[in-house]
């Protein structure tokens, strides 16, 4: 009886996340993008005009392993960061921990709800890669005997199993922190961590071990490689087409180790979990929730006269307000007011948490190849220095202009401090000013660390003479006039969007199309912001780059007027 | 003076939030009491310039609120009836940062402005503390102290009161009380009837976005002196009281039910005695349309 109470409540519980899964946008996005991707492996991947059937057993478990490590530890950590997180957020934890719901059947309930919902986005791969069967395309060979078991099959084996784990840690660390932006750290610093753990660790260690330890099975096959371009080439697609993947011992050895961690981490969770509340502080920017609005009339004592409520007295000596002068005209008010919105804005987006991770993440790899490895200087050590750090700083700038723009741009709706901020004398400029200029300040703060970073490894490395010019120049003409534009970009898609993700989405999808034109090799410099491939540093200081920046930032301040054009205090 | 009037506001989903609100209000402090869903909180945003009207007029002093918004949020102060500040921002840089948003310039001035108004609200202590810490009470409290900022002609309290205990209620009546300057007009939304009866010298009542009445809650109680009867039936009597009177409103206590009625004429029926009118009675009265 006590059992088939426990399965449904458990039952419960983990229905109530797919319900709710199916209300959220991210499921649909995440199986979206593996929608797409296998489309990608299918028609633009390894096996596309060698012969190798798309639908062959061995290209099904081949490409899997990899589409595991591409972005699905991203999905997993942000499907799985706040299950529970959520409860607590919304207040409806009170709700749920006074019903007879053992944490246990709690946490398994959220675990395999979520989890259930997670591995049917990432089916979506092997669902479109089984559909794309009946698709015929140039270059793409197809078996004509359709797979069906293999699909699900192997998905389980190589995906289900491997993120199960996965999930298990996001899911317990965003339950025991409950704090999201931990666990989404955690989602970026699996790359370093795994790959890390890849060559320093693994590396060294017998194939065996190394597919033992692995938990992505990345390392299938005796030299590390079950699967990709050196073994299409090495071997005819008529017999690999005919192979038959079987799952050795060691394999299922690592598959069962990985369920194990699996119920490890999930025991850990059960033993630290706790549904009492936390009495620090939860999150540094929760959402205020103040007025509950109770429902109803407050009832007086129906015998109280009007005469005898306590009209409330003014103290004998109330603390008196002093006048002050307000001046709320002129440029030099706007000014003021500006600076004042600045200085607020840029330090609550320092105090974004994931900045401690994005920030050194960003440093680091950013001189990564300057600090590790010989860079050959074509013109200066100073001027290689700065190309190399700039080239990946540039992606992480696109990042910060991308996302923290719109953590900023929307921050104040989400706080619901908007209404009080709209109703004070302030002009639309200083609002959407702030939120730019703020970014923007906080992009030159990582540009100035990676610059001086760099700098300094020069010198102890002995690559003198230091020459700050050469940062001035590359920093100055490549990327400043770079992030200025994506900034403005931003602003102004999320005041015509009013919604972030939607901005995000858009932004994205922008940036894919682009790269595919640029990879296709159109990269002309109206359309090319950040000067793809357009850029030498013997050419830096050229007419033609120097006006192609102008161009750029003359369309950044277009941007910002668009975006003061079309800006309302659009209560709702 | 506040004058609304024609105020009409209907949303895109189709529902008809203000019908034709038309209202004088002087100086002092008004209640506009209602139940959720009345059209109160639309009301106060469109007079705080967050939300245009299909329709209508509102003037405080000759200044057109609708159309000169910048000049109407210069002599504004807001309390939203449900607001966040940040919670990564101390008491007084949150109260400094709106200060210079409502343009007090001098910083001596503005520091000298932050303290008393932290001390008026009884925070001067917890200055230096995040406001992420703040319990509901004290967010409401830094809530006033901005909206007092720069002497606002027109200050706009929606719903101040819910979900506050009894002593933060009292605090923040007193804080309310304690602002009403001589030209000031304080619009205090609410759906609790004893914060009207205990600041407001005249209020208004709000039903489905129309007013149904707008008096002083003297001239209210007056007009019902010697109509309310009440008396405490066993449960069963209550479906059918045999009284001629209308029910105005029952209320459980003790395993009898309590039940108030409007009677013109004299004595309803035997266990009820004549009461004290009370201005829930009024509310109950015209909401309810008895």
């Amino acid at each position: 009886m006590a059992t088939t109470n426990s399965l449904r409540a458990f039952a419960a519980i983990a229905y109530n996340e797919v319900l709710l899964n199916s209300k959220r946008v991210a499921p649909y996005l995440v199986a979206a993008l593996c929608a797409g991707n296998a489309v990608l492996w299918w028609g633009w991947g390894p096996a596309v005009g060698r012969g190798v059937a798309h639908n062959s057993d061995l290209y099904i478990a081949g490409v899997l392993p990899p589409y595991s490590f591409l972005f699905l530890p991203l999905y997993t950590a942000l499907m799985m960061a706040d299950p529970s997180i959520r409860d607590f957020r919304e207040g409806i934890d009170p709700l749920i921990f006074s019903k007879p719901v053992s944490r246990a059947e709690y946490l398994l309930g959220k675990f395999f709800g979520n989890f259930f919902v997670l591995a049917c986005c990432q089916s979506a791969f092997v669902v479109t890669l089984f559909v794309l069967q009946w698709v015929p395309k140039q270059g793409v060979t197809t078996l004509q005997e359709t797979k069906f078991l293999a699909y699900p099959k192997h998905f389980l084996v190589f995906v289900a199993i491997s993120h199960m784990f996965l999930a298990a840690v996001y899911f317990t660390v965003g339950t025991l922190t409950r704090n999201a932006k931990i666990v989404y750290g955690l989602g970026i610093a699996f790359y370093p961590i795994y790959i890390a753990y890849q060559t320093i660790l693994l590396s060294s260690l017998p194939w065996r071990w190394k597919l033992a330890l692995d938990p992505l099975v990345m390392n299938r096959g005796h030299n590390g490689e079950a699967f990709g371009p050196n073994v299409i080439r090495r071997n005819a697609p008529e017999l690999l087409n005919q192979l038959v993947v079987v799952y050795d011992t060691d394999l299922i050895v690592n598959r069962l180790v990985m369920i194990l961690l699996t119920a490890i981490c999930l025991t850990i969770l059960y033993k630290f979990f706790t549904t009492t509340e936390r009495s620090g502080t939860k999150e540094h920017l929760s959402v205020l929730n103040l007025s509950t609005a109770a429902q109803g009339v407050y009832y007086p004592d129906p015998a109280m006269r009007l005469d005898e409520f306590a009209r409330p007295e003014a103290p004998g000596s109330p603390v008196a307000v002093p006048e002050v002068v307000t001046v709320n005209e002129g440029i030099r008010t706007t000014l003021y007011k500006l600076i004042a919105a600045v200085g607020v804005e840029f330090r609550l987006l320092f105090a974004e948490r994931s900045l401690v991770v994005v920030m050194p993440l960003a440093i680091f790899l950013s001189i990564f190849e300057v600090a590790f490895y010989n860079i050959h200087p074509d013109v200066s050590q100073s001027a290689a220095y700065a190309t190399n750090t700039a080239k990946l700083l540039l992606l992480f700038l696109i990042g910060i202009s991308v996302f923290y723009t719109g953590e900023a741009m929307h921050r104040d709706r989400e706080v619901k401090i908007e209404p009080v901020i709209w109703s004070t004398p302030v002009t639309n400029t200083v609002l959407l000013l702030s939120k730019f200029l703020a970014t923007i300040l906080l992009m030159f703060f990582l540009l100035t660390a990676v610059g001086l970073i760099a700098i300094l490894v020069q010198l102890i490395r002995g690559h003198t003479p230091v020459g700050i010019s050469a940062y001035m120049m590359v920093y100055g003409v490549v990327l400043v006039p770079g992030i200025l534009f994506m900034t403005a970009f931003v602003v102004a898609l999320n005041v015509l969007l009013r919604n972030k993700y939607v901005a995000y989405v858009v932004v994205v999808g922008i940036a894919a199309g682009l790269f595919y034109l640029y990879s296709a090799g159109h990269n002309q410099w109206f359309y090319n912001p950040l000067l793809y491939q357009l850029w030498k540093y013997q050419d830096l200081t050229s007419a033609t780059t120097l006006a192609y920046r102008l161009y750029w930032l003359i369309v950044a301040a277009a941007c910002l007027a668009l975006a003061h054009l079309l800006f309302e205090r659009r209560s709702t | 003076m506040l004058v609304i009037k024609n105020l009409i506001k209907t949303y895109s989903s189709g529902v008809q939030a203000l019908k034709g609100i038309n209202l004088e209000i002087q100086p002092g402090m008004f209640g506009l009491l209602g139940p959720n869903g009345a059209g109160k909180t639309t009301l106060m945003k469109i007079l705080a310039t967050l939300l245009e009207p299909d329709s209508g007029t509102a003037e405080m002093n000759g200044l057109d609120l609708i159309n000169q918004k910048a000049a109407t949020r210069k002599m504004l102060g807001y309390l939203p009836q449900e607001f966040g500040l940040y919670p990564t921002l101390t008491a007084a840089q949150m109260l400094d940062y709106f200060a210079k948003l409502k343009g007090v310039a001098d910083k001596k001035e503005r520091r000298s402005l932050v303290d008393a108004l932290l001390e008026k609200v009884n925070l001067f202590a917890e200055r230096n503390r995040r406001l992420g810490g703040f319990s509901g009470g004290m967010r409401q409290r830094v809530g006033i102290a901005q909206a007092l900022i720069g002497n606002p002609e027109l200050l706009i309290v929606d719903e101040p009161t819910a979900g506050l205990d009894p002593e933060e209620r009292t605090r923040l009546h007193n804080l309310l009380a304690e602002s009403i300057g001589q030209n000031t007009v304080i619009l205090l939304s609410t759906h609790i009837v004893s914060d009207v009866s205990t600041l407001c010298s005249s209020f208004a009542v709000i039903r489905s976005g129309e007013i149904l009445a707008a008096t002083s809650p003297e001239t209210a109680l007056a007009r019902l002196e010697g109509r309310i009867w009440e008396a405490t039936l066993p449960r069963e009597q209550v479906a059918d009281p045999k009284a001629s009177g209308k029910i105005i409103s029952k209320q459980i206590a003790g395993g009898r039910t309590r039940v108030r009625m409007l009677s013109e004429n004299g004595r309803p029926a035997e266990p009820f005695t004549a009461a004290t009118p009370t201005l829930e009675d009024h509310y109950f009265i015209v909401v309810n349309e008895i």
